[in-house]
C-alpha cells in the first residue's frame, strides 16, 4: 500500500471533503450507461471501501435510481461544483461504497483491477485488456477473447 | 450519426439538442476534469452555442485554470450529471460531455490532453494525438 489510512479527498470546489479510515477493498472501472453520463463520457473509476469507514463533511446532493444492475443505487455529488463523490447500493445492503477516484487526494491509491459493464462501453473506449473484463456487473460472465 | 445531436442527464431534468457538427472532440486528463469525470478523463465535443437548444436548469461552477483562463463546468443541479464546459478564451462555443449525448452519436475523441496529470493507471488509446498539457490553439482562419 502506498499510504496507510486515513485517506482524504475533496470535490473540485472544496465544499465537500472526506476522510476514510480504512484501506480500499478493490478498485474498478465501470462503463454502464449511467456511469458514462456521470463521468463525462468515460468510465467512472471507483475505489471501494466499507461504507461505515467513509466520513463526508459538507452538503451533498443525492439521486437514487434503479441502476442497470437492477439494484437501487444512490449517487452523491457536490451541489456547488457538480463533482461526483460516490455511489452506494441501498438495496441490497452490505456492498462496499464506491468512492470516485478523482476525488481522492491520491488518485493513485489503488489502480483499477477490473473493468465492468464492458458491453455498454462505446466502441472507442480504451479498455486495458490485461485486466479482467466483465460484460456487465462483477458477477456477470468474464469476457475471454482479446480485444 | 450526424447532427442534430440530442442529450439528457441521468434524471432527465436537463435536455439539449445541437444542430451542428462539433469543432473537435477530445479527452482531458487535467486534475479538475478527473473530479468532473469520477476519476477518468472528460470526453468533450466543442459546439457553437448558437446551435444549441437547452431545456432545464444548468448549474455552473468556475475556477481559474493553469492557463489563467476562467473555466466553468455546467452540471445538472438535481442529479449532478456533468453536461457542459466553457472557457473564457473560447467565446461562442461550449464543450458538451460525451456521456450527456444520447444514443449512438458516433462522436469519439481524436486527441488526449493534459496527460502529465493523468494517473499512472490511466488507459489512453495510443491512436489518439497526445499532448502533455494544453494543445496549441488552431491557426487563425484565413
Amino acid at each position: 500500500m502506498p499510504h496507510a489510512g486515513p485517506h482524504t479527498g475533496q470535490c473540485l470546489c472544496g465544499q465537500v471533503h472526506f476522510t476514510i479510515d480504512a484501506e480500499p477493498v478493490g478498485a474498478r472501472s465501470c462503463w454502464c450507461r449511467d456511469c458514462q453520463r456521470i463521468a463525462s463520457g468515460s468510465a467512472t473509476v471507483n475505489v471501494l471501501f466499507p461504507e461505515e469507514a467513509v466520513d463526508y463533511v459538507g452538503d451533498i446532493g443525492t439521486m437514487r435510481m434503479t441502476a442497470d444492475s437492477g439494484n437501487t443505487v444512490e449517487r452523491g455529488f457536490c451541489p456547488k461544483c457538480g463533482s461526483q463523490l460516490y455511489s452506494k447500493t441501498v438495496d441490497p445492503a452490505g456492498m462496499p461504497m464506491r468512492v470516485r477516484a478523482g476525488t481522492l487526494d491520491d488518485p493513485e491509491l489503488m489502480a483499477p483491477g477490473a473493468t465492468i459493464w464492458v458491453e455498454s462501453a462505446p466502441h472507442w473506449a480504451p479498455i486495458d485488456t490485461t485486466l479482467p473484463r466483465y460484460s456487465r456487473g462483477p458477477d456477470s460472465p468474464l469476457i475471454e477473447e482479446c480485444a | 450519426m450526424t447532427a442534430p445531436y440530442s442529450g439528457s442527464c441521468n434524471c432527465g431534468a436537463v435536455t439539449a439538442t445541437i444542430a451542428a457538427e462539433p469543432v473537435w472532440v477530445r479527452q482531458c486528463w487535467c486534475g479538475q476534469c478527473q473530479k468532473a469525470a469520477a476519476g477518468s478523463a472528460t470526453n468533450n465535443a466543442l459546439f457553437a452555442t448558437d446551435a444549441m437548444a437547452i431545456t432545464g436548469d444548468v448549474a455552473w461552477k468556475g475556477y481559474t485554470a493553469a492557463s489563467g483562463n476562467t473555466v466553468e463546468q455546467g452540471f445538472c443541479p438535481t442529479c449532478g450529471t456533468p453536461i457542459f464546459g466553457r472557457n473564457s478564451s473560447r467565446q461562442g462555443s461550449w464543450v458538451v460531455r460525451l456521456g450527456f449525448l444520447d444514443g449512438d452519436h458516433g462522436l469519439k475523441p481524436a486527441s488526449a490532453i493534459w496527460l502529465e496529470e493523468a494517473p499512472e493507471w490511466a488507459v489512453v488509446d495510443p491512436a489518439l494525438e497526445q499532448f502533455p498539457r494544453q494543445p496549441p490553439p488552431p491557426p487563425p482562419a484565413s
